[in-house]
């Protein structure tokens, strides 16, 4: 039997010495891609039509905003009250964004691939989130500022334009308010389903029927039910949050229906803290442990 | 019972996700019973539960989960091909499917209503709502089935038609209610037994020629579309 002949030859493979990028470049590569998928950037052309549907009827609606003061004079809303009007919208909108950033990668299984990388299991759920919320409050915050740049342009000196910032600030503060509360909700739902169908339809099911308890709540014969009704569902508790902080804003027709808090502003404003921090803790529970499917 | 039928109904109830139909039913019941056991007046709580809950959220959404179901599920997940190759017409296909869809949906729907409307004022009131729901839920399943069959994102384009045609034109632009199927069941329900719970502008004798119209051109459309559909895989 000769002697074994194999050589191993040095063909000039070598080790990646270069810089790594680590946790942080993950986490902001989710995020970026996060935020674009929200809006079907980098997308085909129909997964673009819903998004932005949305998105031109919010703008839509602050350009006529915007040309009905600028022209008559009248204020129909401030920067506060839009989000309010646009409840229905910005619940359609989580419908469509939530599925698309986390059901499409539980149907497709991909996730033992993103954890395969050095993402904590933390990050993956945070960066979506993160995305859902920026996404929505650039939905809300855009048509502010469009309805600010048009105020400013109008009003007379710096001191008109300084008084609208005022009046923006809240607004926008607001807006974020409004997105972490259905950007937390709506995610923790979607991450329970890959089927898009059904993330759509049980986001838009838990807000919609959500709003005829307030509406059974604030008719019992009892004072203390009535004050407190508004926190059975998302809009009528962001709402109540908004009424105690900046009643000014919100409320500026004497004549209109005001919901009643009574004593109870804070327990609104802890109810919406404790929902985000129970969302954020059931959502992080959920990708604790990751299977393939 | 043909085998179609027989497919989509363990289709829709041979998983868990078919008790995703339970809590809007009983929220409905719930919220009804609460109330009259609070003593709270009809004509306060029965606006915003058998309307505002009933017939604009329930029926629509249980409508939407449902026939979006018996088809577009098969669609998405391919397996529409072995039902599509086997030598029956396209209407033994699409009618079995939607009779299941709206059986289900009027079954989910009308008992928690009847027993709401039994509750608000009496039993010609919950017959009423019950009867009107049934046909509501036959117009709605037929429009999803047919959505569920020209686009591939049939959920989404369900909501745009019941929250922002129904939910936010139909409140703002009184016009867009001829064109929305919810308040032709409130107009049948209030022709039924009439009570001043509820209210709408649809008259009744468009709220019936509508009914029927809506639900015949959209079967005939599904037919057709299954007729020329291609098997094409996810693009988006």
């Amino acid at each position: 039997m000769p002697e074994p002949t194999g050589v191993i030859h040095d063909i000039g493979y070598q080790r990646y010495t270069g810089p790594r990028l680590g946790r942080r470049y993950v986490f902001g590569a989710l995020y970026l891609h996060g935020v674009r998928t929200a809006f079907g950037l980098g997308r085909s052309a129909k997964a673009k039509i819903f998004p932005w549907l949305v998105v031109g009827i919010v703008l839509m609606v602050a350009a006529a905003v915007t040309a009905i003061r600028s022209q008559i004079g009248e204020t129909v809303m401030t920067y506060a009250q839009f989000a309010d009007s646009m409840s229905w919208l910005v619940i359609f909108f989580t419908a469509v964004a939530a599925p698309e950033l986390v059901s499409r990668d539980l149907r497709s299984g991909v996730l033992p691939l993103y954890f395969s990388r050095p993402l904590s299991h933390a990050d993956y759920p945070l960066a979506k989130l993160l995305a859902l919320v920026t996404a929505l409050f650039l939905l809300l915050g855009a048509p502010q500022l469009v309805m600010f740049l048009g105020a400013a342009f109008t009003s007379d000196g710096m001191g008109g334009v300084w008084d609208e910032l005022l009046d923006l600030l809240p607004g926008l503060l607001y807006a974020g308010l409004w997105a972490a509360v259905f950007a937390s909700i709506g995610l923790l739902i979607a991450s329970l389903t890959g089927k898009r169908a059904f993330a759509a339809g049980g986001i838009v099911a838990v807000f919609l029927m959500t709003t005829p308890v307030v509406g059974v709540l604030s008719i019992l014969p009892a004072q203390a039910a009535n004050q407190l009704a508004g926190i059975a569902s998302p809009p009528t508790l962001v709402q109540g949050v908004g009424v105690w902080t900046m009643r000014d804003l919100l409320i500026t027709d004497p004549d209109g229906v005001v919901p009643d808090l009574g004593p109870f502003g804070p327990v609104y404003a802890l109810a919406a803290v404790a929902l985000v921090a129970a969302c954020v803790t059931l959502l992080l529970a959920r990708y604790r442990k990751v299977a393939a499917r | 019972m043909s085998t179609v039928s027989w497919i989509t109904v363990r289709g829709l109830f041979g998983r868990r996700r078919f008790l995703l139909l339970l809590p809007l039913p009983l929220l409905l019941v719930l919220l009804a019973v609460l109330s009259r056991g609070l003593g709270v007046e009809p004509t306060d709580w029965g606006p915003p539960v058998l309307v505002g809950l009933g017939l604009a959220v329930v029926l629509p959404v249980v409508a939407l989960i449902v026939g979006t179901g018996v088809l577009g599920a098969e669609i998405d997940d391919g397996t529409v091909v072995h039902v599509l190759t086997t030598p029956l017409p396209r209407w033994q296909i699409v009618l079995p499917k939607l009779a299941v869809a709206a059986g289900v949906t009027a079954v989910t729907v009308a008992i928690p209503l009847f027993v709401a409307g039994l509750l608000a004022d009496s039993v010609r009131l919950g017959l009423a709502l019950a009867i009107a729901a049934a046909v509501g839920a036959l117009a709605y399943s037929a429009l999803f089935v047919a959505v569920s069959l020209l686009t591939r994102r049939p959920v989404l384009l369900g909501l745009v038609y019941v929250l922002i045609w129904e939910g936010l034109l139909g409140n703002v632009i009184t016009g867009t209610r001829v064109l929305s199927i919810q308040h032709y069941v409130i107009a049948l329900a209030d022709q039924l037994a009439p009570t001043d719970l509820l209210s709408t502008t649809v008259s009744v004798s468009v709220a019936v020629v509508m009914t029927v119209l809506i639900s015949v051109a959209a079967t005939f459309l599904a037919i057709d579309r299954l007729r020329s559909f291609s098997v094409a895989g996810e693009t988006s």
